[in-house]
C-alpha cells in the first residue's frame, strides 16, 4: 500500500520540477530573444497584388506618410517672427537623420509659379524673412494668389500654416515620435504648435495602447483570481488552475521568441485565448473531483485523481485537440502575423491540456487534496438544485428558446453582411483625446491628414502629356472633392492648369488643361527651366507613363475612403477606353485592403474549422449527429459576435476580428464536455430525464464557473482609458457568454430532442411526448 | 652639332620645370581666376546632347543646336531644341552681364504658343533646363563671389591638378563650398565636389573629355551626379566651332520665332 504510493508521488514530483524547469528555460528564452514588432508593414502580406503595385508605385513617386506641423497665430502668421519659426522649423526637421531634406514641405521651401506681364517665373516665397509692410503684404498677396498654396499650405483665414515632414515607414520610433513632438513644442508661444499626421497617429497608438494594458492587465488577473476563488473555494486550485494558463502563455511565447518570431499586436490576443479556455480545464477538473468528493467524502487522494483522470482525461483531450485544430485553421490567412497567432494559440492550447492533465493531478499527489470549506455541501445542494431548474425549464420552455434562437440566427445572418472592420487608427482614440481634436483641427483648415493615391498607368510613353488624359484627371479631381470626405486632390493636371494660366496673364479663363500634346510638352519643358522638377516626379514618371493623384482625406475611417474610392472606380472605365489603367496605392489604402483580407480570413478560417470540427467530433462520438449538435455553441457565438456588430454597426478592428477564434475555443469546449457528460449519464441510467439534470449539474456548473471567470475578468477592460481595450474586453465576454447560453440552451435542447444515446427510442418519443 | 641639341634641350626642360614651380606658388584666388578668364574665342556654336538619367536608370535625352558670342562685357546665346519631337523648335535665349549683380535675361519661345516669353530666375542657383547643372555650375560663377584656398596638388587622371576649396561669400547660397581639381596649365576644371547647405556631399562634376579646338580647350563630356538623389546629367559636345563670325542677328526675339 506505500509502496505506490510514493511511487505516484515521486512520479508527481518529478514530472512538477520537469515543467518547471522547461518553463523557466521558455521564459529565459522569452525575456531575453522577444521583440515587439511595431512597423505595421511588418504585418502586410508581401507577395498580394494590391501590396506588390502599391509598394511600387510608393517607390516610384516617392509617397510616404506625412507628420503635419500646424503653426498658429492667432493675429496671423504675415509678421517676421512666425515667418522666422516657419523657417528655423523647416530647417530643423531637414536636419533631423530620419528626414529627407527634400521630404519637408512648408511655405518656405515651396515655389511660387507666377505670371509676369511677359512671363513666366517660379521663385521661392521668401528664402530671407520679409520685415517690411510691403513685402509681407506682398507675400501675403503671392499665397493668396496661388491656389497650389493657398489653403493647402496656408489656411483660408491666414492665421495657420502647414509644414509637412514626409517620412519612410522603417524610420519611425517611439524616440524620434518624443522628438517631434519635443521640437514643435520648443517652438511655441505666442504660435501654438499641433502635430498631426499618420505616423503621429500610429506612434501615439504605439505608445499608448501598450501603457494602457500595463495597468489593466493586473487588475484582469487579479479579478479573475478572485472569481475563481470565488467559484473553487480553494487558493491551491485557483493557483494550480491560473498556473496551467500561466505557463502555457510562457510556453507558447517561448517558443515564439525560439523560432525567432516577434510579437505582433494581434499576438497579445494569444495569452486572452489562452485565459478563456486555458481556465476551463482546471474548472472541469476540480469540479469533478468536488463532484466525486461529494460523493464518496472518505476517498484518499491517488483514488479521487485517478477517478478525476479517467472521467475527464477524454474530453480534455477532445476539446483541446479540436480547438487546436480549429486555430491551425488560421494558416489558410493571408496575413503571417495571423498564421503565427493561429499556430502558437493551438500550440498553446495543447500545453494547456498537458500541463492540465499532468500538473493539476500531480499537484493534488504532492500536496494534498484541496481542503474542503465547512459551508460547501450547503452551496453544492443549492448549486444542484439550480442545475435541476434550470434543465427542467428549458425543456419546460424550449419553444421560447427555439424561437428566440432562430430570430438571433436570422439576425445574425442580416448582421453579418454589415460587419466591417474599420482599419481607422484615429477612431481608436476617444473623440475628446488630444489627437482627435488636433485632427480635426487641421482638417477644417486644409486638405485633409490622410492621403489615398490614385496611380494611373499606361504602356505608351508621353500618355499624360496627351490633353484628353490630363482633362479626364481634372474631371475626376473636382468630383471627387465634392464629397466631404475628401479636401483636395492634386496632380500633374493642376501645374498644367497653373502654367496655362500664367503663361495667358494670369487670365482665369486659362485656368484649363492646355490644349494640345505639344504644348503640354513645352509647358513641362519649360517648367523644368523654371522650377524643381524634382516635384513633378511626385507626380508622374520620367517617361510620362504613369502618373499619381493625391487625394487628401480628411478621415481614415474605412467606410469613408471607401465612399471616395466609389467615386475613383466610376472612372475606371473611361480611363481603360483611353489605355490607361487605375489602381491605389499608399499606406491608407494597403490598410484598408489588410483590414478586408483579415475578415475574409476569418471567416474563411470560422468555416473550414467548423467543418473540421464537425468531422473531429462525429468520429470522436462516433456519430455524425454529435458532429453538428457539437457545432451549435460555436455558430451561435460566430454568428452572434459577427451579426451583433453588423446590426449595430460598430466596426470590427484587425485585432478585434481575432476574437470570434474565442467562439471555436470555447464552443468546442463548452460542446464536448457537456455531450460527453450526457453520454456517460445516458449510458448509465437510461434515464433521459435524470440525465440532464446530471449533465445539467456536473457540466453546466463547470461551464458556468468558466465563463462568470473570464467574463468577470475581461469586464475589467470596459474601464480601460483606450477605447480599443474596452471592445475587447466587452467582445470576449459576450462571446464567453453567448457559448454558454448557446450550449446549455439551444444545445442541450437538441441534444434532448435528438435521443442519442437512449436505446429506446419509441419509448423515449412516447414520453417526450407526455411532456 | 648633336650634343648642342641636347644641352639645349635639357635646358628647356629645366626652364620649362622652373616655370611651372613658380606656378605652384599661385593662390587658389589666381587659379580660379585663371579657369574662368580661360580664353574661349569670341564665338561658338555645337551640337548638344543632354542625357538625363534618373536613379531608376530611365533616360531623357534631348538634342540642341545652340550659339553664343561674347561681347565683352555681356555674353549672349541661343538654343534651339532639335529632339524629342513634342518640344522641337523651342528656342531658348540667355543673355549674361558681366556686372556683379545684374541677373540673366532669359527668354523662351515655346512653338505651340506661338509666343516669345520672359522667364526671370531669381538666382543663378537654378537648375539649367531640368538637369543636374545650375548655371553657376555652367561657368556662370564670378570668382569674386567665394574665397578660394589652395588645399593641395595631386594627380588625377593622369594629369596635375590643383586642388581648390571655394566658399561662397554669401550666407545662404545652395552650396556650402565646393571643391575643384584644376589641370595646370590647361586651366580645365576636371572634377568638382558640391556640399549643400548643410556641408553632405551634394554633386560631383566630372570631365570626361575635353580636346583643343581650333586652339581653345573644349570640355567635351561632362557628367554631373547628384549623389543625394541618384541623379545625373550627362553633356556631350559635337561638330564645336570657334570664332566662325555669328552674326548679332543670331540673338534676337525675331530668331527665336523663326528657327534653324
Amino acid at each position: 500500500m506505500k509502496c505506490p504510493k510514493n511511487k505516484h508521488l515521486i512520479w508527481s514530483a518529478a514530472a512538477l520540477v520537469m515543467i518547471l524547469i522547461v518553463t523557466a528555460f521558455f521564459f529565459d528564452r522569452m525575456v531575453e530573444n522577444s521583440r515587439m514588432e511595431t512597423d505595421l508593414d511588418e504585418y502586410m502580406p508581401y507577395d498580394h497584388p494590391a501590396f506588390i503595385f502599391s509598394d511600387q508605385a510608393e517607390d516610384m513617386f516617392n509617397i510616404k506618410d506625412g507628420i503635419l506641423i500646424a503653426v498658429e497665430n492667432k493675429g496671423g502668421i504675415y509678421n517676421p517672427a512666425t515667418l522666422k519659426k516657419i523657417k528655423d522649423l523647416t530647417r530643423a526637421l531637414q536636419q533631423m537623420k530620419e528626414i529627407h531634406k527634400d521630404d519637408v514641405t512648408s511655405l518656405y521651401t515651396a515655389e511660387n509659379i507666377v505670371g509676369t506681364e511677359e512671363g513666366l517665373d517660379v521663385k521661392d516665397f521668401y528664402s530671407s524673412i520679409p520685415k517690411t509692410e510691403d513685402a509681407l503684404q506682398k507675400l501675403r498677396d503671392d499665397v493668396r494668389n496661388n491656389e497650389m498654396v493657398y489653403k493647402r499650405l496656408v489656411s483660408e483665414n491666414e492665421e495657420i500654416t502647414l509644414i509637412v515632414a514626409e517620412i519612410a515607414d522603417d524610420v519611425f520610433t517611439i524616440e524620434f515620435y518624443h522628438e517631434i513632438l519635443d521640437l514643435a513644442k520648443s517652438y511655441e508661444g505666442p504660435e501654438i504648435l499641433h502635430v498631426a499626421g499618420v505616423p503621429i497617429v500610429e506612434g501615439t497608438l504605439a505608445y499608448l495602447a501598450p501603457k494602457d494594458m500595463m495597468i489593466m492587465v493586473p487588475i484582469v488577473i487579479a479579478v479573475i483570481i478572485l472569481v475563481l476563488y470565488f467559484v473553487m473555494r480553494s487558493v491551491r486550485n485557483t493557483i494550480f488552475t491560473l498556473l496551467v494558463v500561466l505557463f502555457s502563455t510562457i510556453w507558447a511565447f517561448g517558443l515564439m521568441a525560439v523560432f525567432g518570431i516577434p510579437i505582433y499586436s494581434v499576438s497579445t490576443m494569444i495569452p486572452v485565448m489562452l485565459i478563456a479556455i486555458g481556465v476551463a480545464d482546471g474548472i472541469h477538473l476540480y469540479s469533478h473531483l468536488d463532484l466525486f468528493l461529494f460523493e464518496h467524502p472518505n476517498a484518499n487522494k491517488i483514488d479521487a485523481v485517478k477517478d478525476m483522470i479517467k472521467g475527464m482525461w477524454k474530453p480534455i483531450a477532445m476539446t483541446s485537440v479540436t480547438t487546436a485544430i480549429g486555430f491551425i485553421s488560421l494558416l489558410t490567412s493571408d496575413v503571417y502575423p495571423i498564421k503565427y497567432f493561429g499556430v502558437f494559440t493551438a500550440f498553446g492550447v495543447m500545453m494547456a491540456m498537458v500541463f492540465s492533465l499532468v500538473l493539476i493531478p500531480a499537484a493534488i499527489i504532492v500536496f494534498g487534496l484541496p481542503r474542503r470549506k465547512a459551508h460547501k455541501e450547503k452551496s453544492k445542494e443549492e448549486s444542484g438544485e439550480l442545475a435541476y431548474k434550470f434543465a427542467d425549464g428549458a425543456v419546460k420552455f424550449k419553444a421560447l428558446v427555439i424561437s428566440v434562437t432562430a430570430i438571433i440566427i436570422v439576425a445574425s445572418i442580416i448582421g453579418i453582411n454589415e460587419v466591417w472592420i474599420n482599419s481607422s487608427f484615429l477612431d481608436k482614440f476617444e473623440k475628446d483625446s488630444d489627437i482627435v481634436l488636433t485632427d480635426a483641427f487641421i482638417n477644417q483648415h486644409f486638405g485633409g491628414t490622410n492621403t489615398i493615391n490614385v496611380i494611373l498607368d499606361s504602356e505608351e510613353y508621353d500618355k499624360f502629356k496627351d490633353p484628353d488624359v490630363q482633362r479626364l484627371i481634372d474631371k475626376m479631381q473636382s468630383d471627387v472633392e465634392s464629397i466631404d470626405v475628401v479636401g483636395n486632390s492634386f496632380s500633374l493636371a493642376d501645374y498644367l492648369k497653373r502654367m496655362n494660366k500664367v503663361m495667358h496673364a494670369d487670365d482665369e479663363a486659362y485656368n484649363i488643361i492646355p490644349g494640345s500634346h505639344d504644348l503640354i510638352a513645352q509647358y513641362l519643358l519649360l517648367y523644368e527651366m523654371s522650377g524643381d522638377p524634382e516635384n513633378l516626379w511626385k507626380v508622374v514618371d520620367y517617361d510620362y507613363k504613369q502618373a499619381n493623384v493625391n487625394v487628401q482625406l480628411k478621415s481614415d475611417n474605412s467606410k469613408e475612403i471607401n465612399r471616395a474610392i466609389e467615386i475613383l472606380e466610376k472612372y475606371r472605365s473611361e480611363f481603360s477606353d483611353l489605355g490607361v489603367n487605375l489602381n491605389y496605392a499608399g499606406s491608407g489604402y494597403k490598410a484598408l485592403i489588410f483590414s478586408d483580407l483579415i475578415l475574409e480570413g476569418q471567416i474563411k478560417s470560422l468555416l473550414i474549422s467548423l467543418l473540421l470540427i464537425i468531422i473531429l467530433l462525429s468520429l470522436m462520438f462516433r456519430k455524425l449527429s454529435i458532429g453538428f449538435i457539437g457545432s451549435i455553441p460555436i455558430v451561435i457565438t460566430a454568428a452572434i459576435s459577427f451579426g451583433l456588430m453588423g446590426l449595430l454597426d460598430i466596426p470590427l478592428s484587425t485585432t478585434t476580428a481575432l476574437i470570434s477564434s474565442i467562439a471555436v475555443g470555447i464552443g468546442i469546449d463548452y460542446a464536448v464536455h457537456f455531450i460527453e457528460r450526457y453520454k456517460i449519464y445516458a449510458l448509465e441510467s437510461g434515464d433521459k430525464s435524470l440525465t440532464i439534470k446530471e449533465t445539467m449539474h456536473h457540466s453546466g456548473r463547470a461551464i458556468s464557473f468558466n465563463a462568470m471567470v473570464v467574463i468577470a475578468g475581461f469586464l475589467v477592460l470596459l474601464f480601460s482609458v483606450f477605447p480599443p481595450n474596452r471592445s475587447l474586453g466587452a467582445l470576449v465576454s459576450l462571446n464567453m457568454f453567448t457559448s454558454f447560453l448557446g450550449t446549455v440552451t439551444i444545445m442541450f435542447l437538441v441534444l434532448y430532442k435528438s435521443n442519442v444515446y437512449f436505446k429506446k427510442k419509441n419509448s423515449a418519443k412516447h414520453k417526450d411526448g407526455n411532456n | 652639332m648633336k650634343l648642342v641639341k641636347i644641352l639645349l634641350m635639357t635646358m628647356l626642360v629645366t626652364v620649362i620645370g622652373f616655370e611651372s614651380q613658380a606656378q605652384e606658388k599661385l593662390t587658389g584666388q589666381q587659379i580660379i581666376e585663371n579657369v574662368y578668364y580661360r580664353e574661349t574665342g569670341n564665338d561658338a556654336t555645337s551640337d548638344l546632347t543632354m542625357t538625363l538619367i534618373n536613379s531608376r536608370g530611365s533616360e531623357r535625352v534631348r538634342e540642341i543646336k545652340q550659339f553664343s558670342k561674347d561681347y565683352g562685357k555681356e555674353e549672349k546665346s541661343i538654343m534651339f531644341f532639335l529632339s524629342p519631337a513634342d518640344v522641337r523648335n523651342t528656342s531658348f535665349m540667355n543673355w549674361s552681364y558681366d556686372q556683379a549683380g545684374r541677373d540673366d535675361d532669359q527668354w523662351i519661345y515655346l512653338p505651340a504658343l506661338k509666343k516669345v516669353k520672359r522667364i526671370s530666375s531669381d538666382s543663378k542657383s537654378d537648375y539649367f533646363m531640368g538637369s543636374d547643372f545650375t548655371y553657376d555650375d555652367l561657368g556662370d560663377r564670378h570668382p569674386s563671389e567665394d574665397t578660394h584656398k589652395l588645399l593641395r596638388e595631386e594627380k588625377l587622371n593622369g594629369e596635375d591638378c590643383y586642388v581648390v576649396e571655394s566658399i561662397p561669400k554669401e550666407k545662404g547660397y545652395m552650396y556650402s563650398r565646393t571643391v575643384t581639381w584644376v589641370i595646370k596649365d590647361k586651366w580645365i576644371g576636371m572634377k568638382k565636389e558640391f556640399y549643400d547647405e548643410d556641408g553632405d556631399h551634394l554633386k560631383t562634376l566630372s570631365v570626361e573629355k575635353y580636346d583643343k579646338i581650333d586652339g581653345y580647350w573644349v570640355i567635351l563630356h561632362s557628367e554631373m551626379h547628384n549623389v543625394q538623389k541618384d541623379h545625373r546629367t550627362i553633356m556631350n559636345l559635337k561638330n564645336v566651332q570657334i570664332n566662325i563670325g555669328i552674326d548679332d542677328g543670331m540673338f534676337t526675339e525675331r530668331m527665336m520665332k523663326r528657327g534653324l
